[in-house]
Protein backbone atom coordinates (compact mmCIF):
# COMPACT_ATOMS: atom_id res chain seq x y z
CA UNK A 1 0.00 0.00 0.00
CA UNK A 2 2.98 2.32 0.74
CA UNK A 3 4.21 1.87 -2.70
CA UNK A 4 1.35 2.49 -4.53
CA UNK A 5 0.53 5.64 -2.28
CA UNK A 6 3.38 7.48 -1.13
CA UNK A 7 2.58 9.99 2.22
CA UNK A 8 3.30 13.32 0.57
CA UNK A 9 0.85 12.04 -2.27
CA UNK A 10 -1.56 11.43 0.32
CA UNK A 11 -0.98 14.76 2.25
CA UNK A 12 -0.34 16.29 -0.69
CA UNK A 13 -4.27 15.47 -1.83
CA UNK A 14 -5.53 15.85 1.43
CA UNK A 15 -4.49 19.09 1.87
CA UNK A 16 -5.85 20.32 -1.66
CA UNK A 17 -9.29 18.82 -0.09
CA UNK A 18 -8.99 20.49 2.77
CA UNK A 19 -7.96 24.15 1.18
CA UNK A 20 -11.24 23.83 -1.18
CA UNK A 21 -13.66 23.21 1.70
CA UNK A 22 -12.01 26.35 3.35
CA UNK A 23 -12.33 28.29 -0.13
CA UNK A 24 -16.02 27.29 0.27
CA UNK A 25 -16.45 28.78 3.59
CA UNK A 26 -16.83 32.43 2.00
CA UNK A 27 -20.06 31.18 0.46
CA UNK A 28 -21.32 29.82 3.73
CA UNK A 29 -20.63 32.73 5.83
CA UNK A 30 -21.45 36.55 5.11
CA UNK A 31 -18.23 38.39 4.60
CA UNK A 32 -17.16 41.53 3.01
CA UNK A 33 -15.37 41.02 -0.45
CA UNK A 34 -12.20 42.14 0.50
CA UNK A 35 -11.62 39.13 3.74
CA UNK A 36 -13.49 37.00 1.12
CA UNK A 37 -11.06 37.63 -1.96
CA UNK A 38 -8.45 37.39 0.62
CA UNK A 39 -9.47 33.91 1.85
CA UNK A 40 -10.14 32.95 -2.09
CA UNK A 41 -6.56 33.94 -3.19
CA UNK A 42 -4.52 32.63 -0.62
CA UNK A 43 -6.10 29.13 -0.93
CA UNK A 44 -5.74 29.32 -4.57
CA UNK A 45 -1.86 30.12 -4.34
CA UNK A 46 -1.11 27.32 -1.58
CA UNK A 47 -3.36 24.90 -3.70
CA UNK A 48 -0.88 26.51 -6.72
CA UNK A 49 1.97 24.99 -5.02
CA UNK A 50 1.07 21.84 -3.49
CA UNK A 51 0.55 20.76 -7.57
CA UNK A 52 3.73 22.19 -8.69
CA UNK A 53 5.98 20.95 -5.95
CA UNK A 54 4.06 17.90 -4.63
CA UNK A 55 2.94 16.37 -7.68
CA UNK A 56 5.01 18.14 -10.57
CA UNK A 57 8.29 17.51 -8.91
CA UNK A 58 9.40 21.07 -10.39
CA UNK A 59 12.36 21.15 -8.40
CA UNK A 60 13.70 17.49 -8.95
CA UNK A 61 16.09 17.92 -11.64
CA UNK A 62 19.31 19.83 -12.78
CA UNK A 63 17.33 22.26 -14.86
CA UNK A 64 15.44 23.30 -11.86
CA UNK A 65 16.52 26.90 -11.75
CA UNK A 66 15.32 27.37 -15.28
CA UNK A 67 12.39 26.13 -14.59
CA UNK A 68 11.31 28.39 -11.54
CA UNK A 69 12.70 31.15 -14.06
CA UNK A 70 9.94 29.85 -16.62
CA UNK A 71 7.31 29.96 -14.46
CA UNK A 72 7.89 32.77 -12.63
CA UNK A 73 8.36 34.90 -15.71
CA UNK A 74 5.16 33.42 -17.28
CA UNK A 75 3.35 34.16 -13.81
CA UNK A 76 4.92 37.69 -14.15
CA UNK A 77 2.82 38.13 -17.37
CA UNK A 78 0.18 36.52 -16.52
CA UNK A 79 -0.65 39.01 -13.68
CA UNK A 80 0.74 41.80 -15.36
CA UNK A 81 -1.94 41.03 -18.03
CA UNK A 82 -4.88 40.32 -15.29
CA UNK A 83 -3.93 43.70 -13.04
CA UNK A 84 -3.35 45.78 -16.30
CA UNK A 85 -6.53 44.71 -17.64
CA UNK A 86 -8.35 45.80 -14.40
CA UNK A 87 -6.63 48.97 -14.64
CA UNK A 88 -7.39 50.02 -17.68
CA UNK A 89 -10.84 48.95 -18.22
CA UNK A 90 -12.44 49.11 -14.58
CA UNK A 91 -10.34 50.65 -11.77
CA UNK A 92 -9.03 53.73 -13.73
CA UNK A 93 -12.59 54.79 -14.38
CA UNK A 94 -13.53 55.07 -10.48
CA UNK B 1 22.48 7.18 -27.11
CA UNK B 2 24.00 8.51 -23.75
CA UNK B 3 21.86 7.32 -20.57
CA UNK B 4 22.34 8.76 -17.11
CA UNK B 5 20.87 5.68 -14.97
CA UNK B 6 20.48 7.54 -11.98
CA UNK B 7 17.80 9.26 -13.56
CA UNK B 8 14.05 7.93 -13.74
CA UNK B 9 13.13 6.73 -16.83
CA UNK B 10 11.38 9.47 -18.21
CA UNK B 11 14.50 11.58 -17.86
CA UNK B 12 16.97 9.17 -18.75
CA UNK B 13 17.94 10.23 -22.49
CA UNK B 14 19.21 13.81 -23.65
CA UNK B 15 16.38 13.92 -26.04
CA UNK B 16 13.66 12.91 -22.76
CA UNK B 17 15.06 15.43 -20.83
CA UNK B 18 14.84 18.60 -23.17
CA UNK B 19 10.84 17.25 -24.16
CA UNK B 20 10.08 17.66 -20.60
CA UNK B 21 11.96 21.03 -20.21
CA UNK B 22 10.29 22.15 -23.46
CA UNK B 23 6.65 21.04 -21.73
CA UNK B 24 7.46 23.53 -19.52
CA UNK B 25 7.55 26.21 -21.23
CA UNK B 26 4.63 25.61 -23.18
CA UNK B 27 3.17 25.21 -19.92
CA UNK B 28 4.45 28.93 -19.32
CA UNK B 29 2.50 29.95 -22.29
CA UNK B 30 -0.39 28.32 -21.04
CA UNK B 31 -0.40 30.14 -17.90
CA UNK B 32 -0.57 33.66 -20.07
CA UNK B 33 -3.07 31.91 -22.62
CA UNK B 34 -5.31 31.52 -19.64
CA UNK B 35 -4.65 34.54 -17.85
CA UNK B 36 -5.31 36.37 -20.63
CA UNK B 37 -8.94 35.24 -20.42
CA UNK B 38 -9.28 35.37 -16.85
CA UNK B 39 -8.35 38.98 -17.56
CA UNK B 40 -11.20 39.11 -20.02
CA UNK B 41 -13.85 37.85 -17.28
CA UNK B 42 -12.88 40.09 -14.57
CA UNK B 43 -13.29 42.69 -16.96
CA UNK B 44 -16.86 41.45 -18.20
CA UNK B 45 -18.36 39.56 -15.09
CA UNK B 46 -20.61 41.96 -14.14
CA UNK B 47 -22.12 43.39 -17.84
CA UNK B 48 -25.03 41.07 -17.55
CA UNK B 49 -27.25 42.76 -19.98
CA UNK B 50 -31.06 41.23 -20.00
CA UNK B 51 -29.41 38.16 -18.99
CA UNK B 52 -28.95 36.44 -15.61
CA UNK B 53 -25.90 37.38 -13.31
CA UNK B 54 -23.28 34.68 -11.81
CA UNK B 55 -25.33 34.70 -8.29
CA UNK B 56 -28.43 33.93 -10.05
CA UNK B 57 -26.93 31.54 -12.72
CA UNK B 58 -24.25 29.40 -10.58
CA UNK B 59 -25.22 26.56 -8.92
CA UNK B 60 -22.86 24.68 -5.90
CA UNK B 61 -23.82 21.51 -6.22
CA UNK B 62 -22.40 20.42 -10.07
CA UNK B 63 -19.33 22.50 -9.05
CA UNK B 64 -18.12 20.49 -5.63
CA UNK B 65 -18.65 17.21 -7.82
CA UNK B 66 -16.25 19.15 -10.67
CA UNK B 67 -13.81 20.17 -8.22
CA UNK B 68 -13.37 16.86 -6.62
CA UNK B 69 -13.62 14.74 -9.46
CA UNK B 70 -10.43 16.77 -10.93
CA UNK B 71 -8.77 16.76 -7.71
CA UNK B 72 -9.01 13.20 -7.06
CA UNK B 73 -7.51 12.67 -10.92
CA UNK B 74 -4.71 14.70 -10.03
CA UNK B 75 -4.04 12.91 -7.29
CA UNK B 76 -4.32 9.59 -9.28
CA UNK B 77 -2.09 10.74 -12.26
CA UNK B 78 0.43 11.88 -9.73
CA UNK B 79 -0.03 8.13 -8.50
CA UNK B 80 0.60 6.70 -12.03
CA UNK B 81 3.89 8.05 -12.38
CA UNK B 82 4.80 7.26 -8.56
CA UNK B 83 4.40 3.43 -9.71
CA UNK B 84 5.75 4.02 -12.89
CA UNK B 85 8.64 5.01 -11.61
CA UNK B 86 8.97 1.83 -9.67
CA UNK B 87 8.27 -0.20 -12.63
CA UNK B 88 5.11 -1.46 -11.56
CA UNK B 89 3.25 -1.05 -14.97
CA UNK B 90 -0.42 -2.86 -14.30
CA UNK B 91 -0.54 -0.26 -11.18
CA UNK B 92 0.53 2.52 -13.49
CA UNK B 93 -2.07 1.18 -16.06
CA UNK B 94 -4.71 1.34 -13.98
CA UNK B 95 -4.70 4.95 -11.61
CA UNK B 96 -4.07 6.27 -15.75
CA UNK B 97 -7.20 4.43 -16.23
CA UNK B 98 -8.95 6.23 -13.24
CA UNK B 99 -7.49 9.74 -14.11
CA UNK B 100 -9.17 9.21 -17.40
CA UNK B 101 -12.69 8.13 -16.37
CA UNK B 102 -12.50 10.79 -13.69
CA UNK B 103 -11.64 13.55 -16.18
CA UNK B 104 -14.55 11.71 -18.23
CA UNK B 105 -17.06 12.26 -15.47
CA UNK B 106 -15.64 16.07 -14.45
CA UNK B 107 -16.45 16.53 -18.71
CA UNK B 108 -19.70 15.03 -17.97
CA UNK B 109 -20.72 17.26 -15.56
CA UNK B 110 -19.64 20.38 -16.98
CA UNK B 111 -21.41 20.06 -20.47
CA UNK B 112 -24.70 19.49 -18.70
CA UNK B 113 -24.01 22.55 -16.58
CA UNK B 114 -23.72 24.29 -20.03
CA UNK B 115 -27.18 22.80 -21.43
CA UNK B 116 -28.56 23.84 -18.32
CA UNK B 117 -27.70 27.43 -19.14
CA UNK B 118 -28.77 27.09 -22.21
CA UNK B 119 -31.99 25.98 -21.33
CA UNK B 120 -32.15 28.50 -18.88
CA UNK B 121 -32.12 31.44 -21.44
CA UNK B 122 -28.65 31.60 -21.31
CA UNK B 123 -26.21 31.20 -24.56
CA UNK B 124 -22.92 32.52 -25.50
CA UNK B 125 -24.59 35.38 -26.78
CA UNK B 126 -26.60 36.40 -23.86
CA UNK B 127 -24.22 39.17 -22.56
CA UNK B 128 -21.03 39.95 -21.93
CA UNK B 129 -20.49 37.97 -19.12
CA UNK B 130 -22.28 35.01 -20.73
CA UNK B 131 -19.95 35.26 -23.28
CA UNK B 132 -16.24 35.36 -21.30
CA UNK B 133 -18.02 32.56 -19.01
CA UNK B 134 -18.15 30.51 -21.67
CA UNK B 135 -14.75 30.89 -23.37
CA UNK B 136 -13.30 30.78 -20.40
CA UNK B 137 -14.36 27.64 -18.83
CA UNK B 138 -14.87 26.38 -22.74
CA UNK B 139 -11.03 26.72 -22.96
CA UNK B 140 -10.86 24.65 -20.11
CA UNK B 141 -13.08 21.89 -21.17
CA UNK B 142 -11.94 21.68 -24.37
CA UNK B 143 -8.04 21.18 -23.02
CA UNK B 144 -9.79 18.37 -20.64
CA UNK B 145 -11.06 16.67 -23.86
CA UNK B 146 -7.73 16.97 -25.20
CA UNK B 147 -6.50 15.46 -22.07
CA UNK B 148 -8.88 12.55 -21.98
CA UNK B 149 -7.46 11.72 -26.07
CA UNK B 150 -4.01 12.06 -25.52
CA UNK B 151 -4.42 9.95 -22.25
CA UNK B 152 -5.89 7.45 -24.06
CA UNK B 153 -3.11 7.11 -26.83
CA UNK B 154 -0.87 6.91 -24.39
CA UNK B 155 -2.64 4.30 -22.89
CA UNK B 156 -2.62 2.43 -25.43
CA UNK B 157 1.05 2.95 -26.48
CA UNK B 158 1.90 1.50 -22.74
CA UNK B 159 -0.17 -1.75 -23.26
CA UNK B 160 1.26 -2.59 -26.87
CA UNK B 161 5.35 -1.23 -25.77
CA UNK B 162 5.65 -1.21 -21.65
CA UNK B 163 7.36 1.13 -19.99
CA UNK B 164 10.20 2.06 -22.23
CA UNK B 165 12.42 5.70 -22.60
CA UNK B 166 9.87 6.94 -25.12
CA UNK B 167 6.15 5.87 -23.43
CA UNK B 168 7.48 6.63 -19.72
CA UNK B 169 8.88 10.17 -20.97
CA UNK B 170 4.91 10.75 -22.70
CA UNK B 171 3.57 9.56 -19.70
CA UNK B 172 5.27 11.85 -17.24
CA UNK B 173 4.88 15.36 -19.73
CA UNK B 174 0.97 13.85 -19.81
CA UNK B 175 0.77 14.04 -16.19
CA UNK B 176 2.59 17.46 -16.16
CA UNK B 177 -0.29 18.66 -18.50
CA UNK B 178 -2.85 17.01 -16.13
CA UNK B 179 -1.71 18.93 -12.92
CA UNK B 180 -1.69 21.80 -15.21
CA UNK B 181 -5.29 21.67 -16.02
CA UNK B 182 -6.44 20.99 -12.29
CA UNK B 183 -4.74 24.35 -11.33
CA UNK B 184 -6.47 26.38 -13.82
CA UNK B 185 -9.62 24.47 -12.65
CA UNK B 186 -9.08 25.63 -8.69
CA UNK B 187 -8.36 29.09 -10.24
CA UNK B 188 -11.77 28.96 -11.83
CA UNK B 189 -13.48 27.18 -8.72
CA UNK B 190 -12.03 30.12 -6.34
CA UNK B 191 -12.56 32.93 -8.94
CA UNK B 192 -15.14 33.05 -10.94
CA UNK B 193 -17.89 29.95 -8.89
CA UNK B 194 -17.30 31.03 -5.55
CA UNK B 195 -16.99 34.38 -5.75
CA UNK B 196 -20.02 34.91 -8.33
CA UNK B 197 -21.66 33.36 -5.18
CA UNK B 198 -19.92 35.32 -2.27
Amino acid sequence: MKKLFPVHHVMGYVFSLVLSVVALSVILWDMSLAVGMTILIICAAIQMGVQLFMFMHIGETGTKTSLYTNIAYALFVGLVTVFGTLFTMIWGYQ
Amino acid sequence: MKLDNSLPLEYRSEENSNRIFGFWLFLGAEIVLFSTLFAVYFTLWNRTGNGPTGKELFEIGPVLIETFVLLTSSFTIGLMINSMRQGLQKAAMVFLFVTLVLGLIFLGVEIFEFVTYVNEGATISTSAFMSSLFVLLGTHGAHVTLGLLWGAGIMLQIKREGFTLDTANKSFIFSLYWHFLDVVWIFIFSFVYLKGMM
